[in-house]
């Protein structure tokens, strides 16, 4: 019986700003996000949302010197990421939480072989584990195993290959192997099918459906496919220019989206079951240096209400589980 | 949305048209070059060569001493108020001479690189475009046979060849140097040749003539005009080695290279008369480089 | 036996491009890209091409526009033959087959501006004299929703989805009759990609053009094409109008394919297989298997599979498939006509 109802992870009102030419990118303003114990999370988002912008302040990679957090917390167990001592963060990358990238490629060092990366992986994370690791067989065996997991065939091979001997969907695997040894409680996969053919794709994902059944992780999922998310995730939150717009289980957010962005992206998703695709959403991204002080979608949103454009609308509970930040839906 | 006043809108726009994409980003491309304050630095030193090359004889304490002057009596006197960089054995203000000498040393560099560099990029482009051809192979060998011969060698050769002179000097120079910007732009289009939009303007049926100098060519400027801004300090160089040889601008005119060697033979007691065009020397390499990497920040394609 | 009717603008037959790559001791190593290709698209249709790495899509696209010299085979555009490079084509073969490129981050000049790029298809193809080029480029630009100031940006400055427009522009400056684009929203959004994509149909029916459009992904394939076409590993394996090849998918390649696409309605899952779920690995270009090159990932194998290669047979007008499990069906038809 798995627990789903302790906060593993709570993202409270997190502003995130890039120091470029000119000012600051004003990239989140304000975004709210929440995982529990083994939750699948979908975070859904087109390019330049900032969806990759917050998982890298969840692991605090974000590039040194050139961003500014002017307010937010991260929570996780408990303890605001943000006021770690490094010490702290380094036990949380190594153990705690892991990152799965979107081009396995670039993820795998290749002039290693597989054998030596998952090995440095585990050893690094070894403490963790009941037994001492640092002995070379012990290691083996481990990166065996979990190779196995990953449905990879011939996993002692497997360890001797270089990355580009391997294709693309194996590679894949080989970075969910390298993640599931060292994340006990929360993965966070970016894209992880994005740069993969579509059978292929559809064989990950599955595979990661497994894998965070089988050891109640909870797993943070950022796409641009709300199809993807749909068939993943038990709950998703829809991203747009920093802020979360709506979040919702996908049975109420597809049968009832509310946020206009919602119901834009959902019309001009194409369907194999035909039926043409809408026009799109008028208008593009707003500039992160000069946003706009009201709600950010306000420019290209077809509904207006003069308080739009005075500050930026609060996520708000329009019916169980179901949240949307929109003034238009508040009434 | 739309706009509805076609002529009106095409009007206007003329009025603004910039001239060029880099004065367009004017503001932009300082912000980039000015990142690193050594740039800076570096374009502060290069501007106060070039101004004090333009304005010497008008500038200098001691126009006189460029020409044909002695004065056996003020000879050797160490650096003082009246002579700051002190004076030579026949009397001469080193520091007029070293200022002057800059002109000298300005108009070589400009001149070899106006000569070089056109040549040298042409032969580059067409043998990367070309490339795996005869043409290539044949254009890449000449270029590689050039570029074994140690620059200051073929450069003494040629000088010692012809009269020395400052136009002989700049010839040889000249011809040491066009080679390197024929393998950074072989490099560069061979690459670039490869890109989509060049094989879509071939696709459209552009012509060859076109491909090179409005596809290929412009995007490998960049690398090109940092070379030469560095390079600029390293033909100085190579000048006032000839010149320290005795093949170059003849005296009485002040070279970098000439008072460097005068002044050798007296070192250590008359010090000043080595260590200040020296100086003068690192001073424009240094200068030059620094600045060299300000430009190449400038022009690398970075995040817009 | 087929002739060339006058409804069809390009024909494909049997279309062979291998790359050579080294050699072995059995002789010369080749990546058989394209082995063996019959295609046509019929005047004012689009016709879609589907497939995954190392099906040879773009290969057929790169060589139907002239990138590639074919190794054997025929290109027939408008009944002439164009089956040579762009530098051996005509100039009039040049301008009617224009092609939009997948990134359209490299397929612009970012040293020129808007108005140099489009200007040069003019230049070469019209007879526009150059003082009225800005006026027709405005045109150009207002046919793809650009405004004006477009004109002096340079394609650094704009985001994916105005680049990719600006590459359309172009390549309806020279008012061409086909034009390939090859998987040309699969860099953007979603919902940048419906606003190119409603762009690009609406052109179509303006200036009455072909589209042979090239992508991997079937849910936009379904609200594009006409007719899909369905590749792997350089051969065809199905082609079908596209409410047929959704609802009546033969190949098994081409259920294994709709079943792996994620969807967003209950109405769409229904239509998916449900026993033809993804397996296996798509083998490299180079060690293609013998016999049919499916057979390894096929939940339908027969022992014939791993022997002989299928030959194309028609199951019902429009609808041709290339697989033993409908040979017998083939068989019954040629006894019936006997």
């Amino acid at each position: 019986m798995k627990t789903k109802e302790n906060i593993l992870l709570n993202i409270k009102d997190l502003h995130v700003w890039y120091r470029v030419y000119g000012g600051f990118l004003k990239v989140l303003n304000g975004v709210h996000l929440m995982v529990r114990e083994g939750e699948r999370v979908g975070l859904v988002g087109e390019a330049g949302c900032g969806k990759t912008t917050t998982m890298k302040s969840i692991l605090q990679i974000l590039p040194p010197g050139d961003f500014h957090i002017p307010r937010g917390q991260i929570f996780y167990k408990g303890q605001d990421v943000l006021k770690m001592s490094f010490k702290e963060l380094q036990r949380l990358r190594s153990r705690e939480i892991a990152m799965i990238f979107q081009d396995p490629t670039a993820a795998l060092n290749p002039v290693f072989i597989i054998g030596t990366q998952i090995g440095d992986v585990i050893k690094y994370s070894s403490a963790v584990l009941e037994e001492n690791v640092h002995q070379q067989e012990k290691i083996k065996m481990l990166s065996i195993k979990t190779l196995k997991e990953v449905s990879l065939p011939d996993p002692e091979r497997m360890l001797i290959n270089y990355s580009f001997q391997l294709s693309g969907g194996m590679k894949q695997r080989v970075c969910i192997a390298m993640a599931i040894c060292s994340a006990r409680n929360l993965l966070i996969a970016d894209e992880p099918g994005t740069s993969l053919d579509v059978t292929i794709q559809d064989q990950i994902m599955r595979l990661l459906n497994e894998l965070v059944e089988k050891r109640n992780t909870a797993i943070i999922l950022i796409t641009h496919s709300l199809a993807v998310a749909r068939e993943m995730t038990d709950r998703i939150y829809v991203m747009y220019a920093g802020t979360i717009v709506e979040t919702a289980t996908p049975e109420i957010l597809f049968k009832n989206p509310v946020h206009p962005y919602t119901k834009g992206l959902l019309a001009s998703v194409p369907k194999i079951s035909g039926g043409g695709i809408s026009n799109g959403i008028p208008g593009k991204l707003p500039s992160y240096l000069n946003p706009p002080s009201g709600c950010r979608f306000q420019p290209r949103c077809e509904q207006e209400s003069p308080i739009c454009s005075e500050k930026p609308p609060q996520l708000f509970e329009i019916e169980k589980n179901h949240l949307v930040a929109c003034y238009l839906t508040q009434r | 949305m739309r706009n509805s006043n076609k002529p009106n809108n095409l009007i206007a726009i003329s009025l603004v048209r910039p001239k060029s994409i880099f004065w367009f980003n004017l503001e932009k491309n300082w912000y980039k070059f000015s990142r690193n304050r050594l740039s800076i630095v570096g374009l502060v030193i290069v501007a106060g060569i070039i101004i004090s090359a333009i304005f010497a004889p008008w500038i200098i304490p001691y126009p006189e001493h460029v020409g044909p002057f002695v004065d056996f009596e003020s000879g050797a006197q160490p650096p003082s108020l009246q002579h700051l960089f002190g004076t030579d054995i026949i009397g001469r203000d080193i520091f007029s001479r070293v200022i002057f000498a800059f002109r000298g040393a300005l108009i070589m560099a400009v001149v070899v690189l106006a000569l070089a560099v056109p040549p040298g990029v042409f032969l580059g482009l067409i043998a990367g475009y070309l490339q795996n051809t005869w043409i290539d192979t044949v254009i890449m060998r000449i270029t590689d046979v050039f570029l074994s011969i140690p620059p200051l060698i073929l450069a003494l050769a040629i000088a010692a060849m012809l009269k020395p002179t400052l136009m002989n000097a700049m010839i040889a120079v000249t011809i040491s140097w066009w080679p390197w910007y024929t393998r950074l732009v072989y490099g560069m289009a061979s690459s670039v040749r490869n890109e989509y939009f060049v094989i879509a303007a071939n696709l459209i049926g552009a012509s060859k003539f076109h491909i090179l100098l409005r596809e290929i060519l412009p995007n490998c400027l960049s690398p090109i005009f940092t070379k030469m801004a560095l390079d600029i300090g390293w033909v100085i160089l190579l000048g006032a080695s000839l010149s320290f040889l005795g093949l170059g601008e003849q005296p009485p005119i002040p070279a970098l290279g000439t008072m460097l060697s005068d002044g050798a033979k007296f070192m250590p007691t008359l010090w000043w008369m080595s260590v200040f065009p020296a100086l003068a020397i690192v001073l424009c390499i240094l200068g030059f480089n620094l600045m060299g990497d300000g430009i190449r920040d400038m022009l690398e394609k970075g995040r817009e | 036996m087929k002739q060339t009717t006058n409804n069809e603008i390009l024909k494909i037959e049997k279309l062979k491009k291998y790359f050579h790559i080294g050699k072995d001791k059995k002789g010369p190593i080749y990546v058989r890209a394209v082995d063996g290709v019959d295609l046509n698209i019929k005047h004012g249709e689009t016709l879609g091409l589907v497939g995954e790495s190392g099906s040879g899509k773009s290969t057929i696209a790169y060589t139907v526009v002239g990138m590639y010299r074919p190794t054997s085979g025929q290109i027939m555009f408008k009944g002439k033959n164009t089956g040579m490079e762009a530098s051996r084509r005509s100039l009039s073969s040049k301008k009617e087959i224009q092609i939009v490129f997948q990134d359209p981050g490299s397929s612009l000049n970012t040293r020129q501006t808007i108005e140099q790029i489009l200007a040069l298809p003019l230049r070469i193809h019209t007879q526009i004299p150059k003082r009225q080029f800005r006026e027709k480029i405005v045109e150009l630009l207002e046919k793809v929703e650009l405004s004006p100031n477009y004109l002096y940006k340079s394609p650094s400055l704009i985001g994916g989805g105005e680049k990719q427009m600006v590459a359309i522009a172009r390549a309806m400056a020279p008012n061409p009759s086909l034009i390939i684009l090859d998987e040309p929203t699969s860099a953007l959004d979603v919902s940048v990609q419906a606003k190119i994509i409603n762009k690009l149909i609406d052109l179509q029916k303006e200036m009455n053009l072909s589209y042979l459009f090239i992508t991997h992904d079937l849910s936009l394939m379904r609200n594009v094409a006409n007719r899909i076409a369905i590749m792997y590993l350089g051969k065809i394996c199905e082609v079908a109008e596209s409410a047929t090849f959704f609802e009546k998918p033969l190949h098994p390649y081409t259920q294994m394919l709709i079943s792996s696409v994620p969807v967003i309605t209950e109405e769409e899952k229904k239509l998916k297989p449900k026993k033809a779920i993804s397996i296996g690995e798509i083998p490299s270009p180079v060690n293609i298997p013998l016999g049919c090159s499916f057979h390894l990932r096929c939940p339908y194998k027969m022992s014939i599979c791993s022997k002989v290669d299928p030959e194309m047979i028609e199951f019902s007008p429009e609808h041709i498939v290339r697989c033993h499990l409908f040979a017998k069906l083939e068989n019954k038809k040629q006894e019936r006509s006997d």
